[in-house]
């Protein structure tokens, strides 16, 4: 009766059991396809997850795919978690070191972490990964200089967490990503970021990196996490904020303060432009109606253009005020706002018309004699991305 | 056909203000297949919420849409999106609108708990959206 009981018992164990993947017995090609083109984004996930668990095995029917349909129809959720996965497979390896070299693929910073995550586990190749990531530190897109220096920060190299950034997206994702791995940064980056509530045109990224650094907290935290509720603000942040220091300093030993509130300087922000790419960075522009021009998420950067300048822009307006978004956006994208009469448009690369390339090249060329060449050369090498041909 | 969705979300708002919630309580834990899902989660079920994020299609493409995954992520730069980091909102039946892009709030009916299709997991936060604003 015992031996009959097991017998059953061992017969729908084996059932359920998970079974370990035979990549001999996958069919790559039909995974990959699924995982790029598969219509719910849950199953694209679940097949994502079967191509990154193949690793190596995997690496030539991503290759024949993105042969076939390009590189950019690889969507970025499949990257994420080929990056996140633990193979460390040769040909893998150098399909992410490609894909991350790649300025065109638009999931390159994905690609890059893929190498931060396998970089310590490949000791023979160390020093190799090591130098790759440093040489994106300064790299113009914020997410492949943040994950460059979180590779290396990994690798033991503390001096790339101290490196200048001026945005604070990327320090907030710097930190997060450094605590969730094991590394504990400097926390009064995430507790500032707690208080964040700015935005750019309508985009409410302070609210964004917030929540980041909040869920970031949680998790580190664990039971230690005071708030009760499900750790939500929404309410009183002050003194959710006050209730979260005490157990981060204590598990810490960093001594942390309350942050300061920062909020944006009340003017009429009247238009702007927010550049999206992940080829050249991000460039943030907004501009009020007498020609005061904000650069920066955070509006951090003024210029001033010379009201003779400004009118001829100005008065020519109608040449940016798009009407519909266009093209279709998979990744990098150049979101046109205006406030009145209102318009909020995203323009997908290769998709402006020459009309309005052409007004915010003769913004370019106002900034530039206001003496911010950087600014106005970063602005039309951004534009040349969408700019319709 | 619009007027039972309009009447239930009269009858949402006379019932009293939506719970609001962000992502940090939604996303707030590892989310693993199968598990028990927190008890702050699962406390929001059949609960009229407000939430506050950026919509996404769920496949690449233009024009209006009847639904749409809510995200915490204006860019797409927070990675993809785990099944605990997304609501998939879906508009009162006949109801389309036009992607929005900028920071939406969304009010409506949330649904907790593991959606599968073909064995998979596809989703596990869903939401009847009455409001986009």
């Amino acid at each position: 009766m015992h031996l009959l009981l097991l017998a059953c018992v061992g017969a729908v164990s084996l059932a359920f059991w998970p079974k370990s993947q035979d990549p001999a017995a996958i069919d790559w090609t039909a995974a990959v396809d699924k995982a790029c083109t598969a219509s719910r984004y849950g199953l694209r996930l679940a097949a994502a997850k079967q191509v990154a668990n193949g690793g190596g095995a995997a690496v030539p029917a991503l290759r024949a795919f993105a042969q076939q349909k390009g590189q950019n129809q690889i969507p970025g959720s499949l990257v994420d978690t080929i990056a996140d996965a633990d193979g460390v497979d040769a040909a893998l390896v150098e399909l992410l070191r490609e894909w991350a070299g790649n300025v065109d693929f638009y999931y390159r910073a994905s690609a890059l972490r893929g190498i931060a995550l396998r970089a310590p586990k490949l000791p023979e190749r160390r020093e190799e990964l090591g130098k790759l990531l440093g040489s994106f530190h300064q790299d113009p897109a914020w997410l492949m200089r943040t994950t460059a220096r979180f590779g290396n920060a990994l690798l033991g190299d503390d001096a790339a967490i101290a490196l200048a950034e001026t945005d604070p997206r990327a320090r907030v994702r710097l930190a997060t990503l450094l605590l969730a791995h094991g590394k504990t940064p400097p926390l009064q980056t995430l507790v500032d970021a707690l208080a964040e509530e700015r935005s750019f045109l309508g985009n409410s990224w302070g609210k964004a990196c917030a929540d980041e650094a909040h869920i970031a907290l949680k998790k580190w935290l664990g039971p230690a996490h005071p708030l009760a509720n499900g750790g939500s603000f929404e309410g009183d942040v002050q003194k959710g904020i006050r209730a979260l220091l005490g157990p981060c300093q204590q598990k810490s030993g960093q001594t942390l303060t309350m942050p300061v509130a920062v909020a944006a300087r009340p003017v009429a922000i009247a238009g702007g432009i927010e550049l999206l790419s992940c080829k050249h960075g991000d460039l943030h522009l907004q501009w009020t109606a007498d020609g005061l021009v904000q650069t920066g998420i955070d509006a951090g950067r003024e210029v001033t253009i010379p009201a003779a300048k400004w009118a001829p822009l100005w008065n020519d307006r109608t040449a940016l005020q798009l009407r519909d978004s266009l093209g279709v956006v998979l990744c990098d994208n150049l979101r046109v706002c205006w406030l009145a009469p209102e318009s909020n448009v995203k323009i997908a690369p290769l998709a402006l018309p020459p009309a309005a390339v052409n007004w915010l090249k003769q913004l370019a060329a106002v900034i530039e004699e206001a003496g911010e060449s950087r600014l106005a050369a970063d602005l039309r090498s951004g534009l040349d991305q969408f700019a319709a041909r | 056909m619009f007027r039972l969705p309009l009447l239930l979300g009269l009858l949402a708002c006379l019932a009293g203000d939506p719970t609001k919630v962000g992502f940090a309580t939604l996303a707030g834990f590892d989310y693993q297949e199968g598990m028990k899902l927190p008890k702050d989660v699962t406390d929001l079920d059949e609960q009229v919420i407000e939430v506050r994020g950026f919509m996404q299609r769920e496949v690449p493409g233009s024009g209006p849409v009847s639904s749409f995954m809510l995200v915490n992520d204006a860019c797409g730069c927070n990675g993809t999106p785990k099944l605990n980091e997304v609501i998939f909102c879906t508009l009162p039946d006949g109801t389309t609108m036009d992607m929005k892009t900028v920071t939406v709030t969304v009010t409506g009916k949330l649904f907790v708990g593991e959606e599968k299709e073909d064995g998979v997991v596809i989703m596990i936060y869903q939401m009847d959206a009455d409001s986009v604003q």
